[in-house]
């Protein structure tokens, strides 16, 4: 370990380490714009210059690829450093003078205008997306091209490049967003759409599911992740400062002897593209409601706000249709339970957001059989703007100038046949046992029942007990059901597993 | 970045850059050197011989190209059949070769770096050929010229054939 | 030829080869690429042949030579052993050179060097006042050697240094007579080789390289030519042995491109030295072995930088790298790599043949030896000086020199390159050595000497040297590539008459920033043209800013031609002479310029005839409109 002081404050670091991780280790700031921690340290943009006393001597150097020394003394803010600095920051700025990033850093510095003759570049040639590119993903796609004032990033020969992979790493680390994926290939790059946003954005290859994953720790996709196609890459182990990702880590088979076990494996959603008549997969502002739900989160890809996908305008008047997919001959037949209060539960969350949003809600029957649930859909009638039509719609098309998805439908009650246009439409998908649940009861030795679902054969007295003694199944594996009906059926599986367990030592 | 560069090599040019290729076939670190003898052998470096180095090299396309775009005795673009450099060089400078590579480029009618629409010219600027006592000084092809008088740089184009 | 296989084996050579050509009288003729500009090699066949007609073959030898020095001169043909000098020798001159003193014994008065200020006639080199002054112990041997003749090389005593390495010093000991000779790197840093030599053989790690920087790539600088085109075998004595005294088996010869007569010369050198075993398996029985690459460089200054040069060896862009781990403990391809200039290299066969204490004995406390410079600019005698560190600046630029030509005055002399600095007319004095030119904002840098007159521009001098380095720099760090770029901008336009006030703090200002933060030896001295300019000429620079005025006449925009009309003789040269045509007059008619065509071509100026005088340059005052009445009236003076 070596011994060093930076601005005044010791600080130790192993041998080998450069000032700049040191200093960032200990909560120190120093400005960068060409260094990355997963890449080689490059010393181009200069901005990381610090000054150090070595042995008696005062001088300045990049703080990126110095070493430590025992007893060095180093200052990040001296005069001169700043000075420089700023003059650095200045010319960056003359030269690419659009670019927000170096505009904010001016303005940090207290540069109001540069000096110099303002041009228009956005490349600050910090050589980040070559590098990675070269380093990392091993490809070498792009680099520099040139030299001095002629300097730049190109493919070879100017031309679009064979061997890019689309894998977008250059523009997801160019800190101007000069680099353009088409300039470079005419391969698509291949977002992965992220599971928990149903599709709404993408996610990276290792990433956390969501916010309240259990636990609460990145995973790697191996069929998407560059590491695994490719060997290379490996960005990711080098900003982790737990060490804790492994490459190597494979799936464990656990054996264990139990006593009992608790079904509780829950819903999964029906993928509604089926259905063609609505145009799911066809029609842009045809979305389901799970993605309804995304959308409408505060914490989710558009921070809440309803923003409709083919042009991000908000809607003023949703759609929603009810038993898509459920009791449906062609799909599943049984009712899914939750989608007439949830649909409920959506619109009025839409006026509350957007008071001069209408929404209509296409049903065929209103499953309101919860305490107080009636009284929930006689105030969306009233107070949020919400229209119960019985029907259920035939067809969705689309106005091809607008992309408004238009309803074709008959109201059963007056037997008038019409269509209604409206901004988004929202499909109440049927919901289904998750996973494989066929595979899964072959396994345990279980029935299911004509729907698919866990068979219970003594639902009135037992109705969380399989046909296997000590094997019990709770919530929507066994039977459409909303939150709170799930939860008492999970403290009942819970009690008689606790039951069987007690009897079983006697 | 745009489009696909058209093809401009032959076989018997491709036989060449193998040739080449052969000769430094194990040294680590040769690229410099191949391509200079590529350079001088087909008087530029087109996109197959860069292409057909990387192939046998097993350094990607970039590297290649970021070496050849690098030096300034390399040319993408195809030279004329007869080299001209003037030299800039500080000692050249202060005995007039500014106005050296003016009468030059006015009797061309060729900029530096260009070469003219005949393929005849290349003209370029070079900073020190080490000649200082002869300066101003003009180079064509392998022949050195010191302090050419308009007559005499005259003289020295109509003899290229 | 016979392999060498042993110090005593190359003892009976020398005899041999003395023995041979003992008695025959020598004709060296500098053949270098000076030379050959300007016909060398017609003289030199014609020699052959004139020799041969006139029966003196086989008594006299013809040595085609590398630079002696004066290549102002050059074709120089000097008579050895007798040291008569002919310069500025034509073919058609060499029969009567053969018949008169090859055969005569007598001059040929009108080839020999005439003193400019005496008018005498000067027969032997070594009392030319150029030669005089100085002291060639490093380039001296190019006048004996034929650039192509390892024998010329060993008869003068050549590879002796190596066989006394090799085989009764151990490399401690070489090392240490190194260190103790205190010899300083020639290219421009200064840094004490045996110091570097010392590391680098104790880095831990078997595999070590040495390498020849002759990327010599400061304009105006061509020492490093003359050597290896001349005398290419000393440079590879020095390599070798320092290459056993480091424990190095492989060395690089980093050559630039735009030497090829260099590089031609260094392979047919090799190839020699192969073929005597001086280079390959079991060096004179000693059981080193070391061999050696030529790799040329493709046209790029900043590949001159030591950490460029290596990353260029290693077949990557030659850009430099950062300098916190030093390469003589990871260099080339990580290994530990010793990276000298050729004049460096060239030096130690001399120190390890004569001694350290011999060349202790030359020079000044804190640089040792002599140095060679490149003379060149508005100086008489145009050339390659070598003299004992120490030699002051006055010395060189006026006993060797010869002073200022066509009478004109001394203003600035700009040492070091594109990394220098000019010095004025005050610090003539000044010894040189690698110190005390920095004291006063330059430095010796690897030998280039500018010699500048009251017609050079220091502004534009400055931005001359901006404009090569923004050409020359690799791009890489910010503040070279766009720090010099908007130097370069704010001193065009005070070239251009564009200046402002600010200019001068905005310059300081940014120049400070390139010379503290940039990544390498380019960037950080490249302000240094700047700053120096700025420090002994700002009144040059106010008045291009504030007066449009270019005091030396230089800027283009800023200077205008004038006849004047009371000294016009219509004469009708300047109008015959314009190139675009600009001159209005006749045989009785006062010519005139016409401003708007007026291209500054500065021809007018060049033929006006001396007693005439008409033709004047005005800057930063109006141009007078012409006189009404043209007609000339004859009878004025």
């Amino acid at each position: 370990m070596v011994n060093l002081t930076i601005d005044g404050k010791a600080v130790t670091a192993e041998e080998g380490t450069y000032i700049l991780e040191a200093a960032r280790a200990n909560n120190i700031e120093i400005p960068t714009l060409c260094y990355h921690p997963a890449l080689e340290p490059f010393g181009a943009c200069r901005l990381c210059t610090v000054e150090i006393t070595s042995r008696g001597r005062k001088r300045l150097v990049t703080s990126c690829n110095y070493p430590v020394e025992e007893g060095l003394e180093v200052r990040t803010d001296s005069e001169e450093v700043i000075k420089g600095r700023r003059i650095i920051v200045e010319l960056l700025l003359a030269r690419c003078s659009n670019v927000p990033l170096l505009q904010e850093m001016a303005k940090e510095y207290g540069i109001e205008k540069p000096r110099f003759k303002l041009e228009e570049d956005d490349c600050i040639l910090c050589g980040l997306c070559a590098r990675i590119c070269e380093e990392r993903m091993g490809v070498s796609a792009i680099n520099f091209v040139g030299r001095g004032l002629e300097r730049k990033i190109d493919t070879p020969f100017e031309v679009q490049s064979e061997v890019c992979m689309a894998c977008g790493a250059c523009a997801f680390v160019c800190p101007t967003g000069a680099i353009k994926l088409e300039d470079i290939t005419t391969k698509e790059p291949r977002p992965i759409p992220s599971e928990f946003n149903v599709g709404l954005n993408s996610r990276s290859a290792i990433y956390v599911p969501f916010p309240q994953a259990v636990p609460k720790v990145p995973v790697i996709d191996r069929e998407v992740c560059i590491h695994f196609l490719t060997g290379n890459c490996r960005t990711c182990e080098n900003f982790c400062q737990a060490k804790a990702i492994n490459y190597d880590q494979e799936d464990e088979i656990i054996e264990a002897d139990v006593g009992a076990i608790i079904l509780a494996s829950g819903f999964d959603l029906y993928d509604p593209s089926g259905l063609e008549e609505y145009g799911y997969g066809k029609i842009k502002n045809v979305i389901t409601a799970m993605q309804y739900e995304r959308m409408i989160s505060a914490s989710g890809p558009t921070d809440g706000h309803l923003k409709r996908p083919s042009d991000g305008e908000t809607p003023k008047k949703l759609g929603f249709i009810q038993c898509v997919g459920s009791r449906d001959t062609r799909h599943k037949l049984y009712c899914s339970s939750v989608c007439c209060m949830h649909a409920t539960k959506e619109a009025i969350l839409a006026n509350e957001h957007y008071p001069d949003l209408k929404s209509f809600i296409f049903y065929t029957d209103l499953r309101a059989v919860g305490k107080r649930f009636q009284e929930y859909i006689a105030r969306a009638e009233q107070e949020y703007d919400v229209t119960y039509i019985r029907s259920r719609p035939s067809k969705i098309t689309e106005n091809e100038e607008t992309g408004n998805p238009i309803i074709w439908y008959e109201e059963t009650t007056s037997r008038n046949r019409t269509s209604m246009e409206v901004d988004m439409v929202v499909l109440c998908q049927a919901l289904i046992p998750a996973g494989d649940h066929a595979e899964l009861s072959k396994i345990l030795n279980l029935k299911l029942d004509d729907y698919q679902f866990i068979d219970i054969p003594d639902r009135l007295f037992h109705p969380v007990d399989t046909e296997v003694p000590g094997i019990f199944a709770c919530g929507f594996c066994q039977a459409p059901q909303d939150i709170p009906d799930s939860v008492v059926q999970a403290s009942a599986a819970a009690a008689r597993a606790a039951e069987f367990l007690s009897k079983e030592e006697d | 970045m745009k489009g696909t560069a058209s093809k401009s090599m032959t076989t018997a040019d491709i036989g060449k850059i193998d040739r080449i290729i052969d000769k430094y076939a194990e040294e680590e670190g040769s690229l410099i050197q191949l391509l200079l003898d590529v350079q001088q052998e087909l008087n530029w470096i087109p996109k197959e011989a860069a292409e057909r180095i990387s192939e046998r090299l097993n350094i990607p396309q970039s590297q290649v190209y970021r070496v050849a775009s690098f030096y300034k005795a390399m040319s993408l673009t195809p030279r004329g059949k007869h080299m001209i450099s003037v030299c800039m060089g500080t000692a050249c400078h202060v005995r007039g070769a500014p106005r050296l590579l003016d009468k030059v480029t006015d009797i061309l009618k060729v900029q530096p770096g260009e070469t003219s629409s005949d393929m005849q010219f290349t003209l370029n600027t070079v900073n020190c050929l080490g000649c200082c006592a002869l300066g101003p000084v003009m180079v064509v092809n392998d022949k050195y010229y010191s302090k050419p008088s308009t007559k005499e740089i005259q003289e020295v184009f109509e003899a290229c054939d | 030829m016979p392999r060498l296989n042993s110090a005593a084996d190359l003892q009976k050579l020398r005899q041999e080869i003395l023995a041979r050509s003992n008695g025959n009288r020598v004709v060296s003729v500098t053949n270098g690429t000076d030379g050959r500009t300007r016909g060398s090699q017609g003289v030199i066949q014609a020699f052959t042949e004139e020799i041969e007609k006139q029966g003196l073959k086989g008594k006299v030898d013809v040595k085609s030579t590398g630079c002696h020095g004066f290549c102002e001169k050059e074709p120089i043909a000097l008579i050895l052993p007798e040291g008569i000098c002919y310069v500025g020798v034509e073919a058609e001159d060499v029969p009567e050179i053969v018949s008169q003193t090859l055969v005569n014994g007598k001059t040929v008065e009108r080839l020999l060097y005439e003193d400019p200020s005496t008018g005498q006639k000067i027969t032997k080199e070594s009392e030319i006042p150029f030669y005089k002054h100085q002291s060639q112990i490093v380039l001296g041997n190019n006048r004996r050697i034929d650039m192509e003749s390892i024998n010329d090389y060993i008869a003068l005593g050549g590879y002796g240094a190596l066989a006394k390495a090799l085989s009764g010093m151990t490399p401690e000991q070489v090392v240490g007579e190194v260190k103790k000779a205190n010899l300083r790197g020639r290219g421009g840093g200064g840094f004490p080789a045996g110091t570097k030599w010392e590391t680098t053989r104790d880095a831990p790690d078997d595999v070590k390289y040495v390498i020849v920087n002759a990327d010599e790539g400061d304009p105006g600088a061509y020492m490093d030519r003359s050597l290896l085109e001349g005398n290419p075998h000393s440079v590879l004595e020095g390599l070798i042995i320092g290459a056993y005294a480091i424990g190095a088996h492989q060395g690089f010869i980093y050559v630039r491109a735009e030497y090829p007569l260099a590089v031609e010369n260094l392979y047919v050198a090799l190839e020699q030295a192969r073929d005597y075993g001086l280079l390959g398996t079991n060096i004179l029985n000693s059981g080193f072995d070391f061999d050696v690459k030529v790799h040329r460089g493709a046209g790029a200054f900043v590949s001159g930088e030591s950490s460029a040069l290596m990353t260029a060896i290693e077949g990557k862009v030659g850009e430099p790298r950062p300098k916190y781990i030093r390469t003589a403990v990871k260099g080339v391809w990580d290994r530990p790599s010793n990276l000298n200039n050729v004049e460096t290299w060239a030096t130690v066969p001399l120190i390890i043949g004569k001694g350290a204490d011999w060349f202790k004995g030359i020079g000044t406390e804190g640089s040792k030896g002599t140095k060679i410079f490149s003379l060149v600019g508005k100086v008489n005698n145009t050339g390659l000086v070598e003299v004992p560190m120490g030699t002051t600046l006055r010395e060189v630029i006026f006993d060797i020199g010869g002073g200022i030509p066509d009478g004109k005055k001394f203003k600035a002399v700009q040492t070091g390159g594109p990394s220098g600095g000019v010095i004025p007319e005050k610090f003539l004095d000044l010894p040189i050595d690698f110190d005390e030119l920095s004291k006063v904002g330059s430095m010796m840098g690897s030998g280039g000497m500018i010699v500048m007159d009251e017609d050079t521009c220091m502004v534009d001098t400055a931005r001359y040297f901006l404009n090569f380095l923004a050409d020359e720099s690799c791009g890489k760090c910010v503040p070279c590539r766009e720090g010099i770029r908007q130097m370069l901008d704010i001193l065009t336009r005070i070239t251009e008459g564009k200046g402002e006030k600010a200019d001068i703090e905005l310059l300081e200002d940014v120049a400070m920033m390139v010379k503290n933060f940039a990544l390498c030896a380019l960037g950080t001295s490249a302000p240094n043209p700047v700053l120096s300019t700025l420090q002994y000429f700002r009144d040059e620079y106010l008045a291009h800013i504030e007066e449009k005025r270019c005091p030396a006449y230089v800027c283009k925009p800023l200077v205008s031609y004038y006849i004047d009309p009371a000294k016009c003789q219509a004469c009708m040269l300047c109008l015959r002479n314009c190139p675009v045509e600009a001159i209005s007059g006749g045989k009785n008619q006062i010519h005139v310029i016409d401003q708007e065509k007026c291209t500054k071509c500065n021809t007018c100026f060049e033929v006006c005839p001396p007693r005439f005088n008409a033709v004047r340059r005005l800057s930063g005052e109006p141009v007078p409109p012409p006189v009404k009445d043209r007609t000339l009236v004859r009878g004025k003076s």
